[in-house]
């Protein structure tokens, strides 16, 4: 396979074609999975939807409506194999979002690592609160953009000195949680099914970031699929396997992967998808009023159909939105883009007379 | 969370972004735009297919030149014609203008330039690139749809192949004549 490489000052990091955004055509950065396993970077996948209907994979043209959240596994693995790489999209990134006044979440490498098998791993969720608020300091209160870029390009070289303790780990929390820049071994640990706790086989991610078997996601007759980590629901049909992270697997654990392969052929006949039912579900969806470019930061519905409820006290350029569902459930999930919200914040309800169908497509 | 593309959100209520944000979000914008035209650049050359080219313009990473060649066995066989590619702030999340510059006697291209291919409007994906924009005109050349044209003409000689050969023939000018 064709190798990729980015090409620093002092060094040079090959990284599989595999890892390579389609859009951006640079190696994936906070990587999202949707639903039909194809990857993309955070921003990549955020920018491209419509905002105003029904989205689809750029490479598949597969629909979905629901902004999916970062796959922390996926970011940890890329994070661990190709360390100088990683860090130096980090940084390329960050300086993005401060130009931009948008930011991606936060996400703990350590605390995912440390507890890659526990329940409460929500990716975010980890984000020390001290943590939060230096963020909320330097980047919403200061407003000293060219200063912070001006900083932050020494960073190349890897010289850090003179910089406060707590901005470096805001602003470089990869760089900080892990200075060394050689790669890891990836190990068995670090890709395991959230249900099984077994290496992964036939890896499917759900719009929640989770990483499970194909053989592993169950739900009843026409229930949704609901997530075992975080309990949300996965707001679509059976998602198909991330056929890179699978190659990735294959690549790295051959006869783990065989044995894994006995297994589940043992015990499991594999669902059946029906494609015929998720266009009913998407006609039965796009009816009804929505909000032209407003996302829900708990399901990730984008657009929000039907009533919005807008966050008066988050003061993020990016707002705080919930759908009508999301607003009814009390749901612990932080915002998709490090928003600061909290339980005390005010809601409004916000209604649309957009009805959809009604607008004609401009294109 | 609001979108943050630039134009995507016309009447978006509430939370949208506010205006005096767009000068600084365009220019993160041409960053990544000219990263992605870079790294195009560098496949397209290393890639070396054959019967497709495309280059900046002198300064201006944002219009490129492209040149196709007619495929073979087709009746644009052995004929060269050249393209411009202008690529908007946000690609490739919206599609480049692609115009032919040189005169193409051609079902789905009228007579300024203007090309008629579902990819280039509605069926636009970000993982398109030039690459696969001029492999897709070039496919629409030997395979045009004649039930919606803006060259009538041409569709209706399109059913005969000979003499529309002797058309192409007739019009075709080379781009460096």
């Amino acid at each position: 396979m064709e190798n990729h490489h980015i090409s620093s000052e002092s060094e040079e990091e090959e990284f599989s074609d595999r890892f390579v955004c389609c859009m951006c055509l640079e190696l994936l950065y906070k990587p999202i999975v949707l639903s039909c396993g194809h990857v993309s970077c955070f921003w990549c996948v955020h920018r491209s939807m419509s905002g105003e209907k029904q989205s689809h994979c750029p490479l598949c043209r597969h629909p979905y409506n629901h902004f999916p959240t970062i796959c922390q596994l996926l970011h940890c693995l890329l994070l661990n194999s190709y360390p100088v790489a990683y860090k130096k999209r980090e940084l390329q990134i960050l300086e993005e979002e401060k130009k931009t006044g948008y930011f991606s979440p936060q996400l703990d490498v350590q605390a995912w690592s440390s507890q890659a098998n526990q329940d409460s791993n929500i990716p975010g969720d980890s984000v020390s609160k001290e943590l939060s608020a230096s963020m909320q300091e330097t980047v919403f209160d200061s407003y000293n953009l060219n200063n912070a870029i001006a900083v932050s390009r020494p960073a190349d070289g890897g010289d850090y000195e003179g910089m406060e303790n707590v901005t470096e780990q805001v602003k470089y929390p990869l760089l900080s949680q892990q200075q060394s820049g050689s790669p890891k071994q990836i190990s068995v640990a670090d890709v395991l099914c959230a249900a099984c706790k077994q290496l992964l086989f036939r890896p499917v991610v759900l719009n929640c970031g989770h990483v499970y078997c194909e053989s592993c996601i169950v739900k009843q007759d026409e229930e949704k699929i609901r997530c075992q980590v975080c309990q949300s629901f996965h707001p679509a049909r059976y998602p198909k396997v991330c056929l890179d992270l699978q190659n990735f697997l294959i690549e790295q654990f051959p006869k783990e992967l065989a044995h894994r392969r006995d297994g589940v052929q043992r015990n499991h006949v594999n669902p059946t998808t029906c494609e015929g039912k998720s266009s009913k579900e998407a006609e039965k969806s796009s009816s009804g009023s929505y909000h032209r470019g407003v996302g829900c930061d708990y399901c990730g519905m984008y657009p929000i159909i039907g009533d919005r409820y807008r966050c008066k006290d988050c003061v993020e350029k990016i707002g705080f939105d919930l759908c009508n569902d999301c607003y009814n459930t009390s749901s612990k999930l932080p915002g998709r883009f490090n928003q600061q919200h909290t339980a005390e914040h005010q809601f409004e309800l916000i209604r649309s007379d957009i009805i959809r169908g009604s607008v004609k497509d401009n294109e | 969370m609001a979108s943050v593309n630039q134009d995507n959100v016309p009447g978006a209520t509430g939370t949208a972004p506010s205006k005096k944000s767009q000068a600084p979000a365009k220019t993160a914008d041409s960053q990544s735009v000219l990263k992605r035209l870079q790294s195009e650049l560098m496949a397209l050359m290393m890639g070396g297919d054959s019967g497709i080219s495309a280059f900046p313009e002198e300064d201006n990473i944002f219009c490129w030149k492209g040149t196709i060649n007619g495929s073979k066995e087709t009746v644009f066989e052995g004929t060269q014609y050249r393209l411009s590619l202008s690529f908007p702030n946000d690609y490739p999340f919206k599609p480049p203008k692609v115009k032919f510059e040189s005169f193409c006697f051609h079902p789905n291209v009228d007579v300024r330039g203007h090309i008629c291919l579902d990819i280039l409007q509605d069926k636009w994906s970000s993982a398109y690139d030039v690459r696969t924009i001029l492999l897709s005109i070039q496919s629409l050349l030997g395979e045009p749809n004649t039930s919606s044209p803006l060259n009538p003409q041409a569709a209706q000689l399109w059913s005969n192949q000979e003499e529309y050969r002797k058309m192409v023939e007739k019009l075709y000018k080379p781009p460096n004549a």
